[in-house]
């Protein structure tokens, strides 16, 4: 009961309050609690791996919604300890109403995705992931201008119209068990069990609808477009949630069909399509953050790459399959400390151009540090945890003989770390045009620092000695797409 | 019945392909919205359940008279009433808008052969949707690509009558009140754009490209 109570009865408590009270501290105090009490439920869920909902209701909590709802509450709150800072130091008058609105969205986006989290049917996710995208208008939309009007407009349209796809394919895995189960209730559950016994014709239509309008909002391309301007154009917090925990809400509702097709004769034709659209993703994302001359945009094309790579995973599955779940956990760590420290750089230079960011080191040391840790935290260097998903991924590859996509994979992971290693390094080293920069506020460690640099060193012990609590639920998670290793 | 109102439907479609003006797309969500809520209507004739009028009667307050009084609202509030022409009027969208119609149509008819589905509701639906698209490829103003996203909505909800799939009424209504706010959401952020930005005339987000 208090389980459920910490899942959701205590975040639409926190919205209500955030919108009720005008002290922001307070609404500060309440978020972190309510995000505090959301994360020890999700962690009791994932090594319990108990459901804590009764049986039968539309809601419940498997392993594999546990092991989400971990990275949903980690990352919020993370986001939540890094918000005072932020809100601080965007002063006037302008930005008063977005303040306002900030904690009561970020307590509403909390509820939202635990919703898409919990809910076991078909039909009712399609409607609760539309409230995901909701929660994040007031969020995206926070500096008022006209480009995060834009991003908030393509987001919202662009997102709206790839869940529109989605209800088709909801329609159609209807169809699909029309005179096998009672497809009317469109339960996870029950679907899965027939899942032999569904129409394949059907149920192909509808796995192509899902991916295509669920790839909207993890932003696989070639739907990426509205996901890569919301996140470069929304405030550092929003950004590291939108990387770091959307997506993965978006990537299980995936999942969750997937779980059906995985059970039929189809499955080989969702995992080429997988495959197809994760190298694809990766291919976009090595052209464009080559190209790039916005760190934020870079970030947000680096997300498109590590979506890619789980899409890639799922799709390979066995061994992959768990490089693809470890490597959503450890991508939302390391999206955290790049968004944070990228928010600070932005405060400091008031650019988001790379061009722009000279200095970095003499100017911001501890971010430059957190920063520069971070960008080998994301292309994969040992010993941080990318690196060991991507080498689970890799394993995949191997035993599946896919030496076409293992080949493809390198070459695109070798353009991207070039790429990326470019333009990281000269922000850390680019001297000033003037030949001696007054540097006028030393930067001193703060909170962002601590939790940049916990973010990206959380994830070495985790992967190198594979804790039970979480490995054993993984393995669940694996068990119920019928992987065993 | 059911046929003589997706045919209505399909009609509308036909109807939109040759205005320009912003008041006619509101109508024409008028009248789909009263055509999708009497779909739902008739199925209680045959079926005695009262949800069917339930969502008939959310179907008929949200989309056509929530929706579209919001659409006019911000018509008025951004002065666009008068000379409300989302562009000049083209001949080759009126062609086009056929060939989707016709397509449609054809489709359905194939995909009737192997497996159960109603061809004229199933027809429209998919017309519908694909009208609904091409409206918003063919018009770059804002309230236009909203009005073809309501298209688009009208015709999945037609969609589901046309392959027979029912959906427990609780998720109807949950989903109509998704598509309002929604519709809300981006008529807010119109309303910024014009507010904030008088120099946009709606069709001008292209900023942000890499």
């Amino acid at each position: 009961m208090i389980t459920i109570f910490a899942l959701l009865v205590l975040p639409p408590i926190a919205t209500v309050f955030a919108i009720w009270s005008s002290s922001a501290r307070a609404n500060q105090r309440v978020t972190l609690l309510a995000g505090i009490a959301h994360l020890l439920a999700s962690l009791h869920c994932l090594v319990s791996q108990e459901n804590p909902f009764p049986s039968g209701w539309w809601l419940a909590v498997d392993p594999l919604g546990g092991f989400f709802l971990t990275i949903l509450s980690h990352t919020f709150v993370l986001v939540v300890l890094y918000s005072p800072s932020f809100l601080q130091r965007t002063q006037g008058a302008e930005y008063d109403h977005s303040k306002r609105l900030f904690y009561p969205a970020l307590n509403f986006y909390l509820l939202a995705n635990t919703l898409v989290l919990v809910v076991q049917q078909f039909a009712m996710l399609w409607v609760v992931l539309e409230l995901t995208t909701f929660s994040l208008v007031p969020l995206i939309f926070f500096y008022r201008t006209k480009d995060s009007l834009e991003a908030v407009w393509k987001y919202l349209f662009l997102v709206s119209l790839g869940l529109v796809f989605v209800f088709v394919g909801v329609l159609f895995l209807g169809i699909s068990a029309r005179g096998v189960s009672d497809y009317t209730a469109f339960i996870v559950s029950r679907m899965t069990e027939a899942a032999p016994q569904l129409n394949p014709l059907w149920l192909k239509a509808s796995f192509i609808f899902v991916l295509v309008g669920l790839s909207a909002k993890i932003g696989l391309a070639p739907m990426h477009p509205g996901d890569v301007d919301a996140t470069s154009n929304a405030p550092a917090p929003v950004a590291a949630l939108m990387a770091g925990s959307l997506r993965s809400t978006a990537v299980l509702v995936l999942l969750r069909f997937y779980q059906v097709v995985g059970r039929t004769d189809i499955q080989p034709f969702a995992q080429k399509l997988l495959i197809f659209a994760g190298l694809l993703s990766i291919a976009v994302s090595a052209i464009y953050i080559w190209r790039n001359r916005n760190y934020k945009r870079l970030l947000a094309y680096s997300s498109v790459e590590h979506l890619g790579i789980i899409a890639l995973g799922v799709g390979i599955g066995g061994v992959a399959l768990l490089g693809a779940l470890l490597h959503l956990l450890f991508n939302s760590f390391g999206k955290a400390a790049l968004f944070f420290m990228a928010g600070n750089i932005h405060r400091s230079y008031g650019s988001r151009e790379i061009e722009a960011i000279t200095d970095l080191q003499r100017r911001l040391p501890w971010s430059a540090f957190v920063w520069g840790l971070a960008f080998l935290y994301i292309v994969g260097t040992p010993p941080f945890g990318i690196f060991f998903s991507e080498l689970f991924v890799l394993r995949g590859m191997i035993h599946a003989a896919d030496w076409l996509s293992l080949s493809l994979f390198l070459a695109l992971l070798m353009v991207i770390f070039i790429g990326m290693s470019r333009a990281m390094l000269r922000m850390l080293h680019a001297p000033s045009a003037n030949s001696a920069p007054a540097v006028v506020d030393r930067e001193r460690l703060n909170l962002s620092h601590a939790l940049g640099f916990y973010a990206v060193a959380a994830s070495v012990p985790l992967a190198i000695f594979q804790p039970p609590a979480l490995f054993d639920s993984l393995h669940a998670i694996l068990a119920a797409f019928g992987v065993k290793l | 019945m059911i046929n003589v109102l997706t045919i209505l439907f399909c009609l509308t479609l036909i109807y939109l392909a040759v205005t320009t003006r912003l008041s006619a797309y509101v109508l024409i969500l008028v009248l789909q919205g009263a055509l999708v809520a009497g779909v739902h209507a008739l199925a209680f004739f045959s079926d005695f359940s009262w949800s069917h009028l339930i969502v008939a009667a959310a179907v008929l307050l949200v989309r056509t008279l929530l929706i579209p009084a919001y659409i006019v609202k911000i018509i008025r509030q951004l002065d666009m009433g008068h000379g409300d022409r989302t562009r000049r009027y083209h001949p080759g969208f009126l062609v086009q808008m056929a060939g989707v119609v016709v397509g449609a149509f054809l489709i359905s008819h194939q995909l009737s052969r192997f497996t159960p589905v109603n061809v004229i509701p199933f027809g429209a639906a998919v017309a519908g949707i694909a009208a609904g698209g091409l409206l918003i490829v063919r018009r770059r103003l804002l309230l236009a690509h909203v009005v073809g996203f309501l298209i688009i909505e009208n015709g999945l909800f037609l969609l589901g009558i046309g392959v027979q799939a029912q959906m427990p009424w609780m998720i109807e209504v949950a989903g109509l009140l998704d598509l309002f706010v929604l519709v809300f959401l981006m008529g807010i952020a119109i309303n910024q754009l014009k507010s904030h930005f008088p120099e946009a005339d709606g069709a001008e987000l292209t900023a942000l490209q890499d």
